[in-house]
């Protein structure tokens, strides 16, 4: 009778635990809030360059590559793999064949497939991004494919001498001007997606809207109430569904950073991003303190020097000048967002970048020897310098900046420096025209982890947009090798040598600082981090809360 | 009255037409433009989206085809900045939602603003006056940019009465209509107390209470609607501020309204943003005065049109 009863008392204590874990499992919530933080100005991948049409396509459409979150490194999304001719002009991708287009219906949630998503749909997208007649802003990034530049110029008409082809349904071959070793980036780059053809010709400019777009990523578009709000419903065709957790993501666009962190703390939003002037206050808390996390985000802030105005013609005054920037004391007294002191254009987890080698050199603050290389050049406690005038965007942010780093000169150099600011659009005009000022102010942030986004696109002589007016042929050099060569370990020590001329040995520039996000994110998510932006929130997890 | 009102419709028109050729060669005299970014677009890809906009052709034919296809298809041009939306698509999305909270807000502004300056001006240099007042200081000197956060801080965050933020259901709808009315609201309570102190001590209020009328029926039958003419005289323009877009409530209040791009597409050049808002304004203005005129006919029999 007594062991009946602790029979009988174990089996309902059993049944009780299995049922209460739903089988073993852990119980989910099957939505999420987030903010987009303004309108998407765009969600066709072709059109797209900002980071909010970036993060949506992300969830919309795969690529034949993406980047890992850990490592940055390219991994397969659309392709099973590919290889590269060897002399690294031609570069076929084999894709996946289990990937589908869908189109949903919001208004009776209905998902119909249309079709197999094919390398006839990627010819298309690229194709589609270098006609001129599309006019797309990120089109320069396909000119390293064959014929790319001349196709979008119009110098040539037929799109078919473009090289890319689909060799066959699930192949699909590039040909390039020149060998690129960070290629297999671009061709995953959201320009170079798959795009639809079929809603693009029956709806033009509006197929991006809910109930006209096709889409093949793990969401589907639900709902685009324009500067209101988002929703995204998981794709139940998606090749990966059962690996996708959140159902619905519900995306507000809330441009307000302090409004968006009220919404978080009142339970309206699951993950926000810190607001710096709340920063103390979230660090202090024993609860917010515990959500917070500052995370990589790849761009760098760096003053450009004038390399043709005097006195930044001469290369010890830019060096004196770089040097006495306290970069440590602005990041803790000034931004005091977690930001790190820059010692290189490119920042961590780009692909190529010293920052992280400790080999290469920190770029010291060094007051005494700055005041020696400004007397070298002719300059002695700054007596003879012509007038120096530091420009930026008008912005609270960049003043303060600007005149920490001011003070410092003055302090250390005994130089006195001017601040001039200008409207954002003025500004761009002024820097990147002819008579960009002596010292400005800049940021650049990763397209894609590799230094070629970086050194060459940015300073290079010729091929770089080149603010700095600065002409070294060694660097030139480095750079152009560092593109076309295909073995890593020799691209990376080409680009150390690279970024070792352009902030030491030249300093054309002085790097500031590298950014970071600082984001809370409630208990219950569990999530990666994208240090490129587009998150992958097919792979978060929402706990039951 | 109607052939004032037909003829003031009327004039509209040279206006508009006026304030368009300022607006667009301002707009496109101001230095940078559409496409300069912080990346640099090499000069081909600017030389495509030109194209695509119509900016490759001269400024005059830009402005003839931008009035053309106003006048003939009622078409604003499409915003360089969203791709696929046009400016007609902004007014559609964005305007009704901006005058909803325009038109709440000014409800705010004369249920708070009127009886303060009633009250203030009838009970002056007393405790009820300096009261009124100074809640009407207050109101004008503390900007939306600090009241909507507290606002939200209070009543939504500590009280938890209200969403922090958002539009489209009534609770929604209250703090946003607060914070962008109580600026208003003070302004109308000290012009509408001004306006009274001086009605007061006409004769007719004199003469008024010399026939034993109550005064009730002196202060609202005589008095308040003729204090009420400079009131109106500043809702006009009040409201054509308020109904069209407010930056920094939207803002604050994430609400979807025109008020972003009033600010927004003069940063990103964005011509025929610029131009639609311009214009909508400058309609919104014209119209409110040409109401307010007509209001005066009724609040004060001696003003005639012809």
């Amino acid at each position: 009778m007594n062991k009946k009863f602790v029979l009988v008392s174990l089996l309902v204590v059993v049944a009780m635990l299995v049922s209460a874990c739903g089988g073993g499992g852990e119980k989910l919530a099957k939505s999420i809030n987030l903010n987009l933080g303004t309108e998407p100005p765009t969600l066709d991948p072709g059109l797209a360059t900002d980071t909010t049409s970036v993060q949506c396509d992300e969830l919309l459409f795969l690529g034949l590559t993406d980047f890992d979150d850990k490592t940055l490194e390219t991994i397969p999304e659309l392709a099973t793999k590919w290889e590269v001719s060897p002399d690294g002009l031609t570069w076929t991708f084999y894709m996946r064949k289990d990937v589908v287009w869908v189109h949903y219906d919001p208004a009776t949630k209905k998902v119909t497939e249309k079709g197999p998503v094919t390398a006839y749909d990627i010819e298309y997208g690229v194709k589609r991004t270098l006609d001129p007649v599309t006019a797309s802003d990120y089109a320069y990034v396909d000119y390293i494919i064959k014929n790319g530049q001349k196709f979008n110029t119009g110098e040539i008409t037929d799109a078919n001498e473009v090289g890319v082809k689909a060799l066959d349904a699930y192949t699909i071959q590039f040909t390039l001007e020149k060998p690129a070793g960070y290629f297999a980036g671009i061709a995953g780059m959201w320009v170079n997606r798959p795009v639809p053809r079929e809603p693009i010709e029956k709806f033009g400019d509006k197929w991006t809207e809910p109930g006209n777009i096709w889409t093949n990523g793990p969401y589907m578009l639900e709902t685009w109430e324009h500067e209101n709000k988002m929703v995204m419903v998981k794709n139940p065709k998606f090749f990966n569904a059962k690996n996708v957790s959140i159902e619905t993501i519900n995306w507000a666009m809330v441009v307000e950073e302090s409004t968006a962190f009220a919404m978080y703390e009142n339970g309206e939003l699951d993950v926000c991003g810190v607001p710096s002037a709340d920063l103390d206050r979230v660090r202090a808390d024993p609860v917010l303190s515990k959500e917070l996390y500052t995370a990589p985000y790849l761009c760098t802030y760096y003053y450009g020097f004038n390399n043709t105005k005097p006195p930044f013609d001469n290369k010890l005054v830019r060096q004196a000048f770089s040097m006495t920037i306290d970069r440590k004391k602005l990041v803790e007294t000034v931004l005091k967002g977690g930001q790190k002191p820059a010692k290189t254009f490119a920042c961590p987890g780009i692909f190529g970048s010293p920052a992280e080698d400790p080999n290469f050199p920190e770029i010291p603050f060094d007051p005494a020897k700055a005041k020696q290389l400004l007397a070298e050049a002719g300059y002695p406690d700054g007596k003879g310098l012509p007038e120096i005038t530091l420009m930026y965007n008008t912005s609270e942010g960049h003043k303060r900046i600007a005149e920490f780093i001011q003070q410092g000169w003055k302090e250390h150099l005994g130089v006195e420096v001017k601040l001039a600011n200008q409207e954002w659009a003025v500004y761009l005009k002024t820097v990147h025209g002819p008579d960009t000022p002596q010292i400005y102010r800049l940021g650049w942030c990763a397209d894609y982890p590799d230094e070629n986004n970086w050194v060459l696109e940015v300073f290079h002589p010729t091929l770089g947009s080149n603010d700095i007016k600065w002409n070294n042929a060694e660097f030139a050099r480095l750079t152009e090798e560092a593109a076309a060569a295909s073995d890593p370990a020799k691209r990376k020590e080409l680009y150390f040598q690279a970024e070792k001329i352009l902030v030491h040995d030249e300093a054309a520039i002085a790097p500031i600082y590298y950014y970071v996000r600082v984001v809370c994110t409630k208990p219950y998510v569990e999530r990666t981090y994208a240090p490129l932006g587009g998150e992958h929130i097919d792979k978060w997890k929402v706990k039951a809360h | 009255m109607l052939r004032y009102i037909v003829r003031r419709l009327l004039w509209m028109i040279p206006v508009l037409l006026f304030i368009s050729i300022v607006t667009f060669a301002l707009s496109h005299a101001v230095p940078g433009g559409p496409f300069d970014r912080e990346k640099k677009l090499p000069p081909e890809v600017v030389a495509n989206l030109e194209k695509y906009y119509g900016l490759d052709k001269p400024l005059y034919q830009q402005y003839l085809n931008y009035i053309g296809n106003i006048v003939t298809k009622f078409d604003f041009g499409p915003s360089m900045r969203q791709r696929g939306r046009t400016v007609n698509e902004i007014f559609a999305d964005h305007l009704p939602i901006s005058a909803q909270l325009g038109v709440l807000a000014l409800l705010v502004a004369l249920v708070i603003g009127i009886p303060l300056g009633i009250v203030a001006a009838l009970k002056q240099n007393t405790f009820w006056d300096y009261l009124g007042m100074g809640i009407a200081v207050f109101g004008v000197s503390v900007p939306n940019i600090v009241l909507g956060p507290l606002l939200i801080w209070i009543f939504a965050l500590a009280l938890g009465w209200f969403p922090v933020a958002g539009w489209g259901k009534p609770s929604q709808m209250v703090l946003p209509s607060i914070a962008l009315g109580l600026g208003s609201s003070a302004i109308i309570g000290r012009l509408t107390r001004a306006s009274m102190l001086q009605v007061i001590r006409e004769d007719y209020i004199r003469t008024a209470r010399a026939k034993g009328l109550t005064e009730r029926v002196i202060m609202v039958r005589h008095a308040l609607k003729n204090a009420f003419i400079p009131v109106a005289t500043v809702l006009g323009p009040m409201f054509a501020a308020l109904t069209t877009g407010t930056f920094v409530v939207e803002q604050i209040f994430a609400i979807p309204g025109m008020g972003k791009y009033f600010i927004t597409s003069v940063t990103n050049r964005d011509y025929a943003v610029v131009m639609g808002t311009t214009l909508l304004y400058a309609v919104f203005l014209v119209i409110a005065n040409l109401a307010v005129d007509i209001t005066y006919a009724f609040l004060d029999p001696r003003i005639r049109y012809t």
